[in-house]
């Protein structure tokens, strides 16, 4: 049960991506790793969330792993790493909490005259902010770390090893 | 050594490329470095600086000392990541096999002549990309089907108007209005009606410039990062506003 669970969810989060990779015109080459990344991304976030974790910190699990392995992947198929995470990375962003912002702040504005609903929608514009936030900002810098920690390698990816150059 | 002509005919083809990168949705960063890579391979050092609008840049020749600078503005073009990775490519391919001027720009002009992904392809695969999304919101089947073709009439919407050259901050928010608009259809029907609504607009989210300026800011250009991000977060609230007029017309449907 909870593996079909996992599978549906990765699979989902691999057409989510593909869909909105091709948007940004990525190369044919590119979309089977961007959907494998997408998928084990999204489903390793699923899981930790079913364990417990806060989304902030699954999803910064999650882009870590998707960032290593757009290093891994992206060599083979000459592709720089932001090609691949990128894509990656748009099926984890917390759409439904940046709505509920902009749902609480439409209402907030339309309850000014009382000031009891008007405190809860305010809390509410807070919290689901501050959420949309902080998990764009761990997917962004976790994906984005293994460039500055492997340096040299991410920015080799694309260099053909057959004419390697001394 | 190089000669005036030379340096003049080589400053001109980085100029092509560093702006072109830089249309494409390419972070500061790989630029500099592609560029300079590529001046490399040319027997020139480049220096760069880039801008949101405008690239600015110095080509020197060691040997004679001499050096050549221009300012170039930065085409607008769509974002492009099959550029991203052919450029990127070509400019090693240059470095590691010491092609000539001429044979680097026969390369480059195949490479920018190659066709984007068909439109009604990326057309269809947005919409199956934004129901998909729905059910990971958990949506179910009726508001899936719901989202996929209010996807597919904003992302039509979108794509007409960015060919008919509207303001890029109109075109956001009317294809959020009209996307949002028809998903909330669901509401007459039992169905997961907010998420229906919700996932109808994030097709829209500009993801590279939100990511390329986090990865900006940390490696240091930060002014070029801070940009970005200032505009990913026009379109955002563009897209917001859209919604806005949406959940106005409709809010007494979601209580």
């Amino acid at each position: 049960m909870m593996w079909l669970e996992i599978l549906s969810d990765g699979f989902f989060a691999a057409v989510a991506a593909i869909g909105f990779g091709a948007i940004s015109d990525p190369p044919m080459r590119a979309f089977p790793s961007i959907a494998l990344l997408a998928a084990i991304g999204h489903a390793l976030r699923f899981v930790l969330m079913q364990w417990g974790m806060d989304i902030a910190s699954a999803s910064l699990c999650a882009s870590v792993v998707i960032g290593v392995g757009s290093l891994l992947l992206g060599g083979r198929i000459r592709c720089p790493m932001t090609v691949l995470f990128i894509p990656a990375l748009l099926p984890m962003i917390p759409g439904m909490y940046a709505y509920r912002t902009v749902f609480s702040m439409i209402m907030f504005m339309k309850t000014l005259d009382d000031p009891t609903l008007g405190a809860e929608y305010l809390q509410a514009i807070v919290r689901n902010g501050f959420i949309t936030f902080s998990v764009i900002f761990m997917l962004a810098a976790g994906a984005a770390a293994p460039i500055f920690l492997f340096n040299k390698r991410a920015h080799s990816l694309t260099r053909d090893k057959k004419y390697l150059r001394k | 050594m190089k000669t005036q002509a030379e340096l003049k005919a080589i400053a001109r083809f980085v100029a092509e490329y560093a702006t072109r990168l830089m249309g494409s949705g390419v972070h500061t960063s790989r630029v500099v470095r592609n560029t300079k890579r590529l001046g490399e391979a040319l027997g020139v050092r480049v220096i760069v600086s880039a801008f949101q609008r405008v690239v600015n840049f110095s080509v020197f020749d060691d040997e004679s000392g001499e050096v050549y600078s221009e300012v170039v503005d930065i085409p607008p073009l769509p974002i492009s990541f099959e550029l991203n990775a052919e450029l990127s490519a070509l400019s090693w391919e240059a470095y590691d096999r010491r092609l000539s001027l001429e044979e680097i720009e026969a390369r480059y002009r195949e490479i920018i002549a190659r066709p984007r992904i068909d439109p009604l392809f990326t057309l269809v695969v947005v919409g199956l990309a934004n129901a998909a999304f729905c059910r990971l919101f958990g949506g179910d089947w009726f508001a899936m089907s719901i989202v996929f073709t209010a996807t597919l009439l904003g992302f039509f919407l979108k794509q007409g108007m960015q060919n008919r050259g509207f303001n890029h901050y109109v075109v956001f928010i009317a294809s959020s209005f009209v996307a949002s608009m028809y998903a909330s259809v669901a509401l007459t029907f039992d169905t997961t009606s907010d998420i229906a609504i919700a996932t109808s607009v994030l097709y829209l989210i500009p993801g590279v410039p939100l990511i390329n300026g986090v990865i900006d800011i940390v490696e240091g250009h930060v002014l070029n990062g801070i940009a970005r991000l200032t505009s990913a977060l026009m379109l955002i609230v563009c897209i917001a506003i859209g919604l806005s007029a949406t959940l106005m017309i409709v809010k007494s449907g979601l209580l």
